[in-house]
């Protein structure tokens, strides 16, 4: 059949070819050989334009000092802005802040969404169910600056409403945002709030994912919840999962227009996260060879991190697709 | 227990989680029909003699309707064109398998990566080069460059799931490549394209950074705007906020409800086709 | 008969067009600017009089203002722009129009930055915070104002305060160059409540605990300093009747927490660096400055909880709200501190002076206010419009126009109109402490210096760092270094600064 198929291709090609030049033009475009190429170039443009040439730009000024404003020419420098900012001490607890945050809010956020998730799941008789997980699905889809400034108003000791109930109860109210211990589980608490849907979103499909006749015989198996959760469910629908952890993880690696708005940072540093003090690097300071350098090394970790995932992803997917 | 209580007990805990979730948005929404008294005042009020001065004031205002058209069109302009690109590119990546291909499509991923603030001012003096700036053709283009991993990576994983003997067939019968991918290919991936397109012009509809910097009066979206006009004397002007962002997320909503469906599936990246 | 010039003969616009076409663009800035300064040299109500000729006649120019959002002064500019249009067409004989590009406050300067990195006109004029000066004037981006000057002597302008002309103009500090004109002034003051200070009874209960007559004229509280300040809002602050004693700034919102205290600081007699050898360590960590900071945030106790995340917009929602008593704001946020509901309940008075070591009780409190800049890549007839803008501006009509919209205008003709103190609740005060306030580090790179000392500031306003001196040495050793590696500090870092921590 195959083979029927390639001679017919070949045939037809041949016959293209002499129908002109615009036609021939197209044919050979259509050419088995030649149409790959054709179908990713626009997208390669767009990378190429868009992305490798701001990374090589990025990349170049990481080793001048250069600072906008200054009015002087870029220096070259070698490794200056890389050490400095690794020999920075506030670099590493940005960056070890940044960590505990997206390690905390992606974990939360992926408990909660695969809970919510199962709960909904199977919910096909919830009167007005578009409606509910509509309602569900609307924080993240709220504009971050309308979203930061409102929850500071929501946290106010003054005006929020969660210190009115706090104190409803009749305890002291809560300085959400100006506490420094507090704060940072405030901002962490609006991340979580914004994006579990998003992991419910992904929970539904995962589990949409699953081949209805496995949970059937599971059923029949009279398998328990918990042995039905890991044997079928978490079995098939991992790899959406762990896609959609792994768009988080990305995602919450460089927040930062949600806490700006919130804390600016603060109080002292108790919010900084890497983005923030990137973006002061680069929009504050204009430290141009200083911000490029942090973004390299930001972006290195992002790619080191991805690739560990995906390969381990890929691996098992193999793995058991072999088994 | 009795099943029916049960199952009554099971669906009012799924709408409470829905309101707990919705409950911020609420407040939002609830506040564009109020004063700037009555917003900030404590204990928070939840009966009130509504008003519309809030969206009056709004929608007289030019900016206003100049910079929601801004939105919608370089949204829409800008996720069309990605989800086709990718499309094309998704379709070459699933069928032709070319060497580069786990390689390309990670690297497609690593442009989600770079943070904003660190992409922008490269980004900026290379549209200054061109001439680009406050340019609709440049905005949409970088819209567009925003959504392509996310869309290649949906797509790939659905035409993965379509039979090559649909391409087999449409060759045999003399079809273009062309019509092949666009009448037997696409529309049995549309829960695909869908997800990719709604998800993307969410992303678009609320970005603010680029569109500030390298935007300028004719490009200005939404979220510049509220930005801008959040501040008003010193003040946060919580009136202003309040209903231009009750007015902003009703787009979004709207595609969420209406597409539901399509959502659901597409996010499971191919693996499931038919109805969720 | 001898050749009368009228600028809207087109004769008499030729040959200066012949002229500008032979002259390079440099003697072209000049010969205009000659121009102008010659039309100008006529009594100035006499405009709509034959003059010669601006070589813009018969033109038409679009300017484009950058300013800050939401922010009234910022705006009078281009509202009270048609009014300059006029002006220009009779006068100068061209037509002009302008447009506000506004940008939130916060991320004015990166729009500004960005845009003149690539050498663009798209801003013709900047309205800039002061401290913005360096950062604006190092890269060359802006105009040096003291040729413009020299060339149109209007614009030599006597200010009401000496300040006003460091504050606004000068970069580097202590040296003559000028680099922008004041747009608006402000100043500290305290906005008190008065139908709740003259509430019945509290003259009395006030002297019954003090001893000490309750203030309620401007002049008593100019009298007071702060340990009378601190009694006075211990006891007004009622929160169990809903109202706190005072509201002020404390957060790390851009330049919130700083400014409060180095007006504190310097109040005291400290000061945060020497501007002439870019000094910081043994300036800022002083056991005075150290006290500063404990004072300011001993008047925590009489505000709302979550004061120490305060900027300007919450002791605005907190004082329209009725939740504090007095509140420690910027006066040319008066029309937005006091809306309807509160007009007529509210005065405005200088806030507390400091006793120092000596006896005296002095304010040196920090300036706020922005000036205009302009951008130095605009094309010549940009560059002429800009200058005769700022010509037209500084006249005693407009300035006089600006005040009654409600504008806060620093020239000294204006500010001693005796219908002055009249217009709006704050202005005796503005008066006052314009006097009395002083601007910080005109740096470039200030916004880094500034971000090291939010940090450290809120840090122990909201007691994660529990000494104020050591949070002092680390701002200290961290400006110091920034200014070292700039090349602005003689001195580097010393030792201790290796190991100490935040």
């Amino acid at each position: 059949m195959a083979g029927s198929a390639e001679a017919a291709a070949a045939t037809s090609s041949r016959r293209t070819l002499a129908r002109g030049p615009y036609r021939g033009l197209l044919a050979f475009l259509g050419r088995r050989e030649v149409l790959p190429s054709v179908l990713i170039a626009p997208v390669l443009i767009f990378f190429i334009v868009w992305n490798t040439i701001p990374t090589l730009w990025l990349l170049g000024l990481s080793f001048y000092r250069f600072s906008l404003t200054s009015g002087r020419p870029p220096i070259y420098s070698g490794f200056y802005n890389y050490t400095s900012i690794l020999n920075d001490s506030s670099t590493w607890f940005d960056l070890s802040r940044t960590f505990i945050f997206v390690v905390l809010a992606v974990g939360i956020e992926t408990i909660a969404g695969l809970l919510l998730g199962l709960l909904f799941w199977g919910s096909d008789r919830l009167p007005g169910r578009r409606v509910a997980l509509t309602l569900l699905f609307a924080p993240m889809v709220v504009t971050p600056v309308a979203a930061g400034t409102f929850w500071r108003l929501i946290y106010d000791p003054t005006f929020g409403v969660l210190n009115w109930f706090i104190r409803s109860l009749g305890l002291p109210a809560v300085r959400f945002l100006s506490d420094a211990n507090v704060a940072f589980g405030a901002v962490l608490a609006v991340d979580i709030w914004m994006w579990t849907p998003f992991m419910v979103l992904m929970t539904l499909a995962a589990l949409a994912s699953v081949p209805k006749a496995e949970l059937e015989a599971a059923e029949i198996d009279r398998l328990t919840w918990f042995q039905r959760l890991r044997l079928v469910i978490l079995y098939h629908g991992k790899f959406i999962l762990m896609l959609g952890i792994l768009l988080r993880t990305i995602d919450a690696f460089k927040t930062m227009d949600l806490i700006f708005d919130m804390t600016f940072g603060g109080p002292g540093t108790a919010t900084q996260l890497i983005a923030i003090s990137l973006f002061r690097s680069a929009f504050e300071s204009f430290n141009m060879g200083s911000s490029s350098a942090l973004a390299v090394v930001l972006l290195l970790i992002s790619i080191a991190f991805t690739a560990t995932f995906l390969y381990v992803l890929y691996l098992r997917e193999r793995r058991t697709a072999d088994a | 227990m009795n099943e029916r209580v049960r199952e009554r007990l099971y669906h009012a805990l799924l709408w409470l989680v829905a309101l707990i979730f919705f409950a911020p948005v609420f407040w939002i929404a609830l506040s564009s029909f109020k004063t700037a008294p009555q917003i900030l005042a404590v204990p928070p009020i939840l009966f009130f003699r509504p008003t519309l001065a809030n969206y009056a004031k709004l929608f007289s205002e030019s900016d206003f309707r100049h910079h929601f058209f801004d939105s919608v069109v370089l949204s829409v302009l800008a996720v069309l064109i990605a989800v086709a690109v990718s499309f094309l590119a998704a379709f070459a990546f699933s069928r032709f398998r070319p060497a580069a291909t786990n390689f390309l499509m990670f690297l497609l991923l690593s442009i989600r990566m770079l943070p904003g603030s660190a992409a922008i001012l490269p980004v900026y003096l290379m549209y200054v080069a061109f001439g680009w700036k406050d340019s609709f053709l440049g905005m949409t283009l970088f819209y567009a460059m925003f959504s392509i991993p996310f869309s290649v990576w949906i797509l790939k994983g659905f035409i993965d799931g379509v039979s090559p003997r649909f391409d087999e067939t449409g060759i045999v019968n003399g079809a273009s490549w062309f019509s092949i991918i666009t009448r037997l290919t696409l529309p049995q991936v549309f829960p695909g394209v869908v997800a990719a397109l709604i998800f993307n012009f969410i992303f678009v509809w609320n970005e603010f950074l680029f569109n500030y910097i390298i935007g300028g009066i004719n490009t200005s979206n939404i979220p510049v705007m509220l930005a801008t006009g959040l501040s008003n004397g010193g003040g946060i002007d919580w009136t202003f906020l309040s209903s231009l962002t009750t007015i902003y997320i009703l787009p979004p909503i709207l595609m969420v409800y209406i597409f539901q469906r399509y959502l659901l599936v597409g996010m499971t990246f191919g693996t499931v086709r038919g109805e969720v | 008969m001898s050749k009368e010039i009228n600028p809207a003969t087109e004769r008499d616009a030729a040959p200066v067009g012949r002229r500008e076409s032979r002259m390079g663009r440099r003697n072209l800035i000049q010969g205009t600017a000659a121009l102008g300064a010659a039309a100008v040299a006529c009594p100035r109500y006499a405009f709509s009089q034959s003059e010669k000729a601006s070589p813009l006649a018969g033109k038409s120019i679009h300017m484009q203002i950058l300013g800050i959002a939401g922010w009234l002064p910022s705006k009078l500019g281009v509202d009270m722009s048609p009014e300059f249009a006029k002006y220009a067409k009779d006068k100068y004989g061209y037509t002009v129009s302008f447009s506000f590009a506004d940008a939130p406050f916060g991320t004015l300067f990166q729009k500004a930055a960005t845009s003149l990195a690539t050498r663009s006109q798209e801003y013709n004029i900047i309205i800039s915070d002061s401290q913005w000066l360096g950062a604006l004037a190092t890269p060359k981006w802006i105009v040096q104002v003291n040729d413009i000057i020299a060339k149109n002597p209007e614009l030599n302008i006597e200010w009401w305060s000496p300040s006003i002309r460091t504050s606004y103009q000068v970069f580097p500090d202590g040296t003559n160059k000028l680099w922008g004109f004041p747009q608006v002034g402000d100043v500290y003051g305290i906005f008190i409540r008065r139908d709740i200070l003259e509430g019945p009874g509290e003259a009395d209960a006030f002297k019954a605990k003090y001893g000490r007559p309750l203030p309620t004229t401007w002049e008593a509280f100019e009298a007071m300093d702060y340990e009378d300040w601190t009694d006075f809002i211990a006891f007004f602050n009622r929160p169990e009747k809903g109202y706190y004693g005072l509201a002020a700034q404390y957060s790390r919102e851009y330049d919130a927490a700083s400014c409060p205290t180095m007006s504190v600081m310097r109040s005291l007699g400290g000061d945060v660096w020497d501007p002439k050898t870019g000094q910081v360590q043994g300036i800022l960590d002083t056991p005075s400055n150290a006290h500063a900071m404990e004072l300011y945030k001993a008047w925590l106790k009489y505000q709302p909880p979550g004061a120490t995340n305060y900027f300007i917009a919450e002791v605005i929602d907190a004082f329209t709200q009725g939740k504090v008593f007095a509140a420690w704001q910027w006066v040319a946020t008066g029309a937005t501190m006091i809306p309807a509901s509160l007009k007529d309940k509210v005065i405005v008075v200088p806030p507390p002076s400091f006793k120092r070591a000596d006896g005296s009780r002095v304010r040196n409190y920090i300036i706020g206010g922005q000036p205009w800049v302009i951008n130095a890549f605009n094309d010549p007839e940009h560059m002429q419009v800009a200058i005769d803008f700022m010509k037209w501006w500084y006249l005693p009509e407009t300035s006089h126009e600006y005040l009654m919209r409600g504008g806060m205008p620093c020239d000294k003709a204006t500010c001693s109109r005796p219908d002055f103190d009249g217009i709006n609740p704050w202005n005796r005060t503005y008066k006052y402490m314009l006097l009395r306030s002083s601007d910080f580090w005109h740096d470039p790179k200030y916004s880094e210096m500034l971000s090291d000392q939010q940090d450290a500031f809120t840090g122990y306003y909201t007691g994660q760092i529990k000494d104020p001196l050591h949070a002092l040495q680390w701002t200290a050793c961290e400006q110091q270094k920034i200014l070292y590696d700039e090349g602005t500090a003689a001195k580097a870092p010393t030792g201790a600064c290796a190991g100490i921590r935040l």
